[in-house]
């Protein structure tokens, strides 16, 4: 019922984008008004008919109808509502509706306040890649061909051959298969929304280059558009940061970029869009760079939608780590980039002649020249990251099969770009709000060079820099901090509003000099044993059983529980022993592990996580998963996961067991399992209020508590219960169990009768054989107490890296710069809005 | 022509070559096992053979396991990190490391796992927990 209305909710919605898109163009030829009104309606109305499909969407998931594909397939019964209500943009289908929604909201604001040559046209781009988002979702079905993937198309639609429900098409599932445990973080709930925000508001531009272009108005377009490039760059470099937080605080491979398609799908629209920025901002203040300013407003969004198609059509499935699930999109996908591309590039070819030119080349000593500069490269380094996400399509003109590109290739080319760019920020910057000539220039970049000088070679010796190579970059780094920095002080005292350019050179330039900090001089943590082994290593010294010299470094160590070991000549680190606790995560490990700086500093602990995932954990075997704790810190973070542990061993050894024995069910024999198991048993003798450790358990016995009648055996003379306590030392869990004791008379003969008291959590079965009541002593009898005891023990991979608060601190910047650029531009385009 | 179009052209075209030609050299072919006896660093596509042994050794620190390639050819991986997470799950593996005496050196490990989230990474590099 609700999902029909969904349904229809999208039909019309389509439609109506279909409307609006035809008015809009008509509105945008004839120039009338009333056409454009009523269009107007249109938008409304379709913005109505999504959020009630979201809403239905949003009903399905929270009443768990797991008939519908998509309910069960992103949620389960036991997902929290928070993210029952992420799970709503956790899938493609979702997330295209999502994106949807943000745009309609950006069409309402361009509604309302673009001015007149170019609202019509504008929003008539708008329609259009809401036609297109929408036919991604609508999921009709002609027999022959399929338009979109519906999100409320059922199980029974999504796998009709699936015989349990050839059996039963009404069939129900009763749980969800749930939302992957790594995405059951805030981080990741607030990341999609505000990368859609920015796809969305990316549109604007796009939408603007193309008005300008139809009605031949090449000047005040870059006014309106300015603001909302802004704002679609603020958003990306936000969602950006998110997810490179999250990667590095939830995942295990320790870093926040790790240069993966996803990670560049949002990156390469956000450098096009910066370098877009610049353009308008030339073409603002000198009337200049109309060709590059409307070049790279188009290209921002080509870039988004051609990245889109690259993660979404399954064109990446195949060679990259990540599975895009294919909908089938592929045809609807391209048609979508091919759109969009000819449209924009087309058009812009097409005007082209008419395009204006600026009389004379600027000089090379000039903020023109300078911002133009900064331009190209942004754009260039775009380029060369679209090459390398695109090798599965691109690298088939060198080799069949091709690989995705090494990091390496990533990081050769951004590392000179990123010099470049970081000199030119300076210059850039000094010319912008002063014209110099080469020697005043270089008087008044002295002292800031000098100072920068100095800084880095300070920080070249104390981070013990070899390569020639890294002491430029870091040079660079500085410079743009400093040099931006100096440009800084001097418009704070002048005019405040106007720095937002500044500082976000300037969180640049600490972006540079955190990078290279944390990337290339993160060193792993390891004991002295393991740091030797790895340096015979490195001198060919080790061999393997057949004589080859092993080349893999060891970068993990072992802890055994309370046995301490030194860390990189640094830290004293203690094992002290895990938790079980089921929250958040039911099955979660806690361990406690102790740092203690040599040089007297204060002792803190870490604590790693290990769960089961239970989305992927079976009756056969459990999959295990790690929580990353880093410990930030101003000059260095640790970032510090267990990889392996006692526990995760022998719970994983329990799991084979089961299933062996299940497998081995029908001819085993009963009687043998229990002989085998009588034969691990264990007798503590304890005396009222001693503890005994036996194993990796302590024994204590509390005290005797009488024994209630109902149950003793008949005929009882004497019956008693022990009360004791038993903890696993290593993880503090513990037990009180009252074994009974009886001793009674059948057929006048004397039995005892000690039933067992069963531990589930550790196998372990307890009884209460004997008691001496002249001493005051019981005797326990213990199985499933393992005789081969071994210590509790966890292994750790640790990292120590340096200065990613810079990068985080750089990251901010930026961001403020951003915001406070957004704003001033605002203003100004509100005055000429309102003085129109 | 104006000199500095040229210039332009010119730098344009050493640039693309340039790039170009490390592109080419940056990306590899994934090969099968018997391929990769024959080169330095290779990248194998495969799924993993449950029927021989595996686990990570405490020992040696390595983790390994059989795994067999596209051809059908099967090889001992040794990989000298912990078993990552959802190894058992992967429907798919991809080791990057180089084939010694019938024994592939996995110096990374990429798995594909069967994704409950398709627009949000799901592993990056092999994360790791012993088995």
């Amino acid at each position: 019922m609700i999902a029909e209305a969904g349904r229809w909710f999208l039909n019309f919605a389509f439609l109506f984008s279909v409307c609006s898109m035809g008015l809009y163009a008509f509105a945008s030829v004839r120039n009338n008004k009333k056409v454009e009104r009523i269009s107007n309606w249109f938008w409304g109305f379709k913005g109505v008919f999504v959020l009630g499909a979201s809403i239905a969407l949003i009903y399905l998931i929270m009443t768990h109808q797991f008939q519908y594909y998509y309910v069960w397939n992103y949620t389960s019964l036991d997902l929290e509502t928070k993210y029952l209500f992420s799970a709503f943009y956790g899938g493609q289908e979702g997330s295209f509706m999502l994106w949807i929604f943000f745009a309609f909201f950006v069409g309402l604001g361009l509604i309302a306040w673009t001015r007149k040559p170019y609202r019509a046209p504008v929003m008539f781009v708008m329609a259009m890649t809401q036609f297109f988002l929408l036919s991604m979702i609508i999921g009709w079905d002609f027999g022959f061909t399929k338009i979109g993937a519906s999100p409320f198309r059922t199980i029974a639609q999504e796998m009709p051959n699936a015989p349990f429900l050839q059996a039963n098409p009404d069939f129900v599932p009763q749980d969800g298969t749930g939302l992957n445990d790594l995405l059951k973080s805030p981080w990741m709930m607030i990341h999609p929304p505000i990368i859609f925000v920015g796809f969305s508001m990316m549109t604007v531009p796009f939408a603007f280059a193309i008005a300008s272009l139809w009605t031949k108005t090449y000047h005040g377009w870059i006014r309106p558009a300015l603001p909302w490039t802004l704002a679609a760059n603020l958003s990306l470099l936000t969602a950006i940061f998110l997810g490179g937080y999250w990667a590095y605080e939830t995942l295990s491979f320790g870093g926040y970029w790790a240069w993966d398609p996803v990670e560049n799908a949002s990156l390469v629209p956000w450098l096009i869009g910066t370098a877009g920025i610049h353009a308008m901002i030339i073409q603002r203040k000198s009337r200049r760079a109309h060709k590059a300013s409307l070049f790279f407003a188009i290209l921002a969004y080509v870039s988004i939608i051609y990245q889109t198609f690259l993660t979404r059509s399954g064109v990446l499935a195949d060679q990259s780590v990540h599975s895009f699930v294919d909908l089938g999109l592929y045809n609807q996908l391209l048609a979508f980039i091919l759109a969009v591309t000819i449209m924009g590039i087309g058009f812009y070819l097409y005007r082209y002649k008419e395009l204006p030119t600026p009389d004379k080349e600027s000089k090379f000593l000039s903020r023109e020249f300078m911002t133009f500069t900064g331009a190209m490269l942004l754009f260039i380094l775009g380029l060369v990251i679209i090459l390398g996400t695109s090798s599965p399509i691109l690298g088939k003109l060198f080799v069949d099969n091709p690989t995705p590109p090494e990091i390496q290739f990533y990081n050769n080319w951004s590392m000179p770009i990123a010099i470049i760019m970081a000199l030119a920020t300076v210059i850039g910057q000094y010319l912008f709000w002063e014209r110099h000539s080469w020697e005043s220039l270089a008087g008044e970049l002295i002292t800031p060079l000098l100072i920068t000088s100095t800084v880095s070679v300070v920080s070249i010796v104390l981070g013990n820099v070899t390569s020639i190579y890294y002491m430029i970059y870091i040079f660079a780094g500085w410079f743009t901090v400093i040099g931006n920095g100096t440009v800084l002080v001097r418009l704070l005292r002048k005019n405040p509003k106007l720095v937002g350019g500044t500082i976000t050179h300037i969180g640049f330039g600490l972006l540079l000099l955190g990078i290279i900090a944390s990337s290339v001089y993160t060193v792993p943590m390891l004991d002295p044993q393991t740091t030797n082994y790895n340096t015979r290593i490195e001198q060919g010294e080790v061999f393997d059983d057949e004589g080859f010299p092993i080349t893999q470094k060891v970068e993990m160590f072992e802890l055994k529980i309370n046995q301490p070991k030194l860390l990189n000549e640094k830290y004293m680190v203690t094992y002290e022993g895990y938790e079980l606790t089921n929250s958040p995560r039911p099955g979660q490990q806690n361990y406690r592990l102790r740092f203690e700086p040599i040089d007297g500093g204060e002792v803190f602990y870490m604590s790693p996580e290990v769960y089961p995932m239970l989305t992927s954990s079976g009756p056969n075997g459990v999959d295990w998963s790690v929580d990353p704790h880093v410990r930030t810190g101003m000059i260095k973070d640790i970032y510090l996961y267990v990889a392996g542990s006692k526990y995760v061993e022998q719970r994983n050894e329990e799991f084979e067991r089961n299933a062996q024995n299940e497998s081995m069910m029908p001819v085993g024999n009963q009687e043998e399992e229990q002989t085998e198991e009588q034969e691990d048993s264990q007798i503590i003798e304890l005396s009222r209020g001693e503890t005994k450790s036996v194993g990796p358990f302590a024994f204590t016995f509390r005290n005797f508590v009488p024994a209630s009648e109902e149950a003793l055996p008949e005929n009882t003379q004497i019956g008693i219960r022990s009360l004791v306590h038993i903890e696993h030392e290593s993880s503090g869990r513990a037990f009180e169990a009252e074994p009974l004791f009886a001793v009674y008379t059948e057929d006048d003969r004397i039995y005892t009768y000690s039933p067992p008291i069963e531990i589930q959590e550790w196998d372990m079965n307890v009884l209460f054989s004997k008691v001496r009541p002249e001493s005051d002593t019981i005797e326990l009898t213990v199985y499933g107490l393992d005789e081969n005891f071994e210590e509790d023990w966890v292994l750790v991979v640790a990292e120590q890296k340096p200065f990613v608060s810079v990068v985080w601190l750089g990251t901010f910047m930026l961001m403020a710069g951003f915001s406070i650029s957004i704003f001033r531009h605002w203003a100004r385009e509100k005055n000429t809005v309102e003085k129109n | 022509m104006k000199p500095k179009l040229i210039i332009g052209i010119v730098s344009i075209i050493v640039f693309t070559s340039l790039l170009m030609y490390n592109f080419g050299n940056s990306i590899s072919t994934y090969v099968n096992f018997e391929e990769a006896e024959a080169r330095t660093s290779s990248h194998v596509v495969g799924t993993w053979d449950s029927t021989g042994e595996y686990g990570f050794s405490r020992d040696t620190m390595q983790f390994s396991f059989h795994m067999k390639d596209r051809a059908g050819n099967v090889r001992k991986v040794i990989y000298p990190r912990p078993k990552p997470n959802n190894f058992e799950q992967a429907t798919q593996l991809v080791v990057i490391g180089e084939m010694r005496n019938n024994v592939f050196y996995a110096n990374e490990m990429l798995m594909k796992c069967p994704s409950k989230y398709n627009d949000s990474p799901d592993f990056e590099k092999a994360s790791t927990i012993e088995s």
